[in-house]
């Protein structure tokens, strides 16, 4: 805890998918104790839920053998706001980098991969990324107003 | 996390999932769903009404799923309570543009077996 207006806290899971849960338990309720809507919540778990995802599947062997690291900040002022940053050992992704995903017109056309960073996309009003030191530093994180 | 089906008549399956649709609800469930989608009934309804996380690896799913049903010939659509995450999800992608969705029984039904 920084203070009122701010709060932050770390976690970490091994390079697994069994442990993607503990990551959005610690998410979960860490933003209902510092009371994130709902409906931010939500997004911010799915895009937890994706990025994880993605350096578990994507990673390769440096982000499989090393720890991933999780940053949540939640800050009130003097904009209402909550941002996760994830920290991996795994190939550098920029996700920036990659082009907006074509919709497809039918279901047969349809291919099922990519539809992750989509949904961080969509979910997320803001999407930083760096590599630094070997590490991947994806930030990404939702806004609200102050009732 | 939890998959189930009921057969209704000869034409209809009704596949009912419950639980998180994320990595590792995905990989307890996804074989078993390939596997009743597989059955030569004309309509599938999937019921995620129970699922209360639908994340992308689980949307995957579907789409093999139902692509597997429209390649024999048949129809899948997906059961979903209205203002959910899962509707969240499906609409981020863009997948109910492609795999219809309802929050009716009556109209997943009707609309699977047409």
């Amino acid at each position: 805890m920084v203070g009122t207006d701010q709060f932050s806290d770390e976690f970490a899971i091994a390079a697994s998918g069994a442990e993607v849960r503990r990551a959005a338990e610690w998410l979960v309720a860490n933003c209902r104790q510092h009371d994130v809507p709902q409906a931010q919540m939500d997004r911010l778990e799915l895009c937890l839920h994706e990025a994880l995802a993605n350096v578990i599947t994507h990673g390769g062997e440096n982000a499989a053998a090393a720890p991933i690291r999780m940053r949540l900040e939640v800050t009130r002022d003097p904009q209402c706001s909550a941002c996760v940053t994830v920290i991996d050992a795994g190939e550098a992704f920029d996700p920036s980098s990659v082009p907006e995903r074509i919709s497809p017109a039918t279901l047969a056309e349809t291919e099922p991969g990519g539809l992750g960073l989509v949904m961080i996309r969509r979910f997320s009003d803001r999407l930083d990324y760096r590599h630094e030191d070997g590490y991947n530093h994806l930030t990404f994180g939702v806004r609200w107003s102050a009732s | 996390m939890s998959i189930s089906h009921e057969d209704v008549g000869g034409n209809l399956r009704r596949i009912t999932i419950s639980g998180r649709l994320d990595m590792e609800g995905t990989d307890s469930v996804g074989a078993k769903l390939v596997e009743l989608v597989a059955a030569p009934t004309k309509g599938v309804v999937v019921d995620l009404s129970g699922v209360r996380f639908l994340a992308s690896i689980g949307i995957r799913a579907l789409i093999q799923s139902a692509k597997a049903v429209e390649k024999r010939g048949g129809k899948m659509v997906l059961l979903v309570s209205q203002g959910s995450q899962v509707v969240m999800s499906l609409e981020a992608t863009g997948i109910d543009q492609l795999i219809p969705i309802f929050t009716s029984d009556r109209d997943a039904e009707r609309a699977a077996l047409a």
